[in-house]
């Protein structure tokens, strides 16, 4: 609460600077969908992203969700501090085979709420609630941002997704490349009031990426961390990833593995391989195998195919199926569509 | 007749398009200290990863309209893909607050706002460019057929 209340103290004095005058009459403000709104000259801008979906698993009823619709509040005004907030209200709709639409699910929620400085143009200082830098599909998950409506386990199953607290991050050139990395401590049991699934107790982390050239990157990610849990327990989490595209094709993977000293099973491999084919400029098929140990259950092992529609770069219509074998817990069988948009 | 033909091949010859360069300029205000600019530095800040000159003031980088051929050019030299084959790359940095380069409307624009704004930086075709503004890196973009 302390962090909220420092940085809604610190917003109140950026509504009271407004941008310096500038020739800006000649600029090209008008709207576009997928880059938010300007607020005039004062910095600020509103956008966000709403995505719906139906899903139909093969042993269970039919679900329809307005799943997310999520604002961003950006303030930059050519200073060394930016904000940066996303508000999200999940469930907003939803209906199933035996319930009529309602709202009784919708739950709003900061997925973040920071503010960066900048100190030079290789470091600057995040404070606040951001997404966990473990991989790089947390990073971009947002729904118009990724190819399929079903989110791949090991990005979302072995640690929290966001985190609170401060994080050093930048680049660095090595070579005739950026090296991007972020250092971060988490203490969300003190800093986050409104703690989102399955949160952090604290966490330190760290992750590197580097862009080999244009088409392949390669990262790595550590934590050690406590989540807010019973029993309570260390974990150690090491992850790798990889994206590659060449010419209409794209393949990632993402590959976590967490050890920990009082949780069972102590040792935990989770991971996934996509590969994106590019059939015309605006449809892809999508194939995907996912691997995922769990607790009391062999591991479980899925595979999905899908298809996705463009006809705007922020807007995406999905359809997928998954299929699996001992998954029925963390990714059960079933149809899912899904359309979203930037906005 | 033989006249007659060496003029006619000569004519036709005239009006086929020229395999020369177009040459651009990457400008900035002309108090700015800055006296040159690296091509990946400039590439760097087009793509919004590297906010500060090195004084610690924070770039502007300007763009044309997507449409207009010399954002084209621009883009396909610099980043060897059309603008609109970033979308992906601003979509993503759209997700985590960074908005894309500021469009003008047209060099004019670019001259006037580039002149009156610390941290501006922007492209014109070199023949546009006047006291108001200072060069720091020329390129020649290849003309298309």
């Amino acid at each position: 609460m302390r962090l909220i209340n420092t940085v809604i103290f610190l917003l109140a004095g950026l509504f009271l600077n407004p941008l310096p005058a500038k020739a800006s009459n000649d600029a090209d403000n008008d709207y576009q969908l997928g880059s938010g709104y300007s607020l005039g000259e004062t910095g600020w801008r509103i956008g966000g992203y709403a995505s719906t979906k139906v899903e139909l698993p093969r042993q269970s009823p039919w679900q329809f969700e307005v799943s997310d619709l999520s604002l961003f509040l950006t303030w930059d005004n050519g200073s060394r501090l930016r904000f940066f907030s996303e508000l999200e209200a999940g469930d907003l709709l939803s209906a199933g085979e035996h319930q009529w639409p309602s709202t009784k699910n919708t739950h709003f929620e900061f997925e973040r709420f920071y503010i960066d400085t900048l100190v030079n143009n290789q470091l600057s200082v995040r404070l606040g609630k951001f997404l966990t830098p473990v991989g790089q599909w947390n990073l971009i998950h947002a729904a118009p941002l990724v190819w399929t409506t079903f989110r791949p386990v090991a990005t979302t199953n072995l640690f929290s997704t966001h985190a609170s607290g401060m994080m050093l991050h930048g680049s660095v050139p090595i070579g005739e490349r950026q090296l991007e990395y972020a250092f971060y401590g988490d203490d969300s049991s003190d800093l986050d009031p409104h703690l989102s699934k399955n949160p952090f107790e604290n966490a330190a982390g760290a992750r590197l990426r580097y862009s080999f050239d244009d088409t392949l990157q390669i990262g790595i990610s550590f934590a050690n961390f406590a989540l807010k849990e019973l029993p309570t327990s260390r974990h150690l989490l090491t992850g790798l990833d990889i994206a590659w595209t060449y010419k209409k094709l794209e393949l990632s993977s993402e590959v976590v593995y967490r050890t920990s000293d009082n949780t069972q099973p102590a040792n935990n491999w989770q991971g996934f391989i996509q590969g994106v084919g590019h059939i015309s400029q605006r449809w892809a098929l999508i194939g995907r195998y996912e691997f995922f140990e769990q607790p009391n259950e062999l591991m479980g092992q899925v595979g999905l195919f899908g298809i996705a529609y463009r006809p705007l770069s922020p807007v995406i219509w999905k359809l997928e199926y998954r299929l699996g074998t001992h998954n029925e817990n963390l990714a059960p069988d079933g149809l899912a569509a899904s359309f979203s948009i930037l906005f | 007749m033989r006249i007659a033909y060496l003029l006619l091949i000569t004519a036709l010859t005239a009006w086929q398009p020229v395999d020369a360069g177009e040459p651009l300029a990457v400008i900035t205000s002309a108090n700015n200290p800055l006296s040159n600019l690296s091509l990946d530095a400039l590439k760097l800040i087009y793509l919004r990863k590297k906010p500060m000159d090195d004084e610690g003031n924070r770039w502007i980088p300007l763009n044309l309209p997507l449409d207009n051929p010399l954002r084209r050019g621009f883009s396909l030299f610099l980043f060897a893909v059309l603008p609109e084959e970033q979308d992906d790359y601003w979509n993503i940095q759209y997700f985590n607050g960074i908005t894309p380069p500021k469009v003008m409307a047209s060099e004019e624009a670019v001259l006037r706002f580039v002149a009156m704004t610390h941290g501006a930086i922007g492209y014109v075709h070199k023949q546009k460019v006047d006291s108001r503004v200072k060069v720091l890196l020329t390129i020649t973009l290849p003309t298309t057929k």
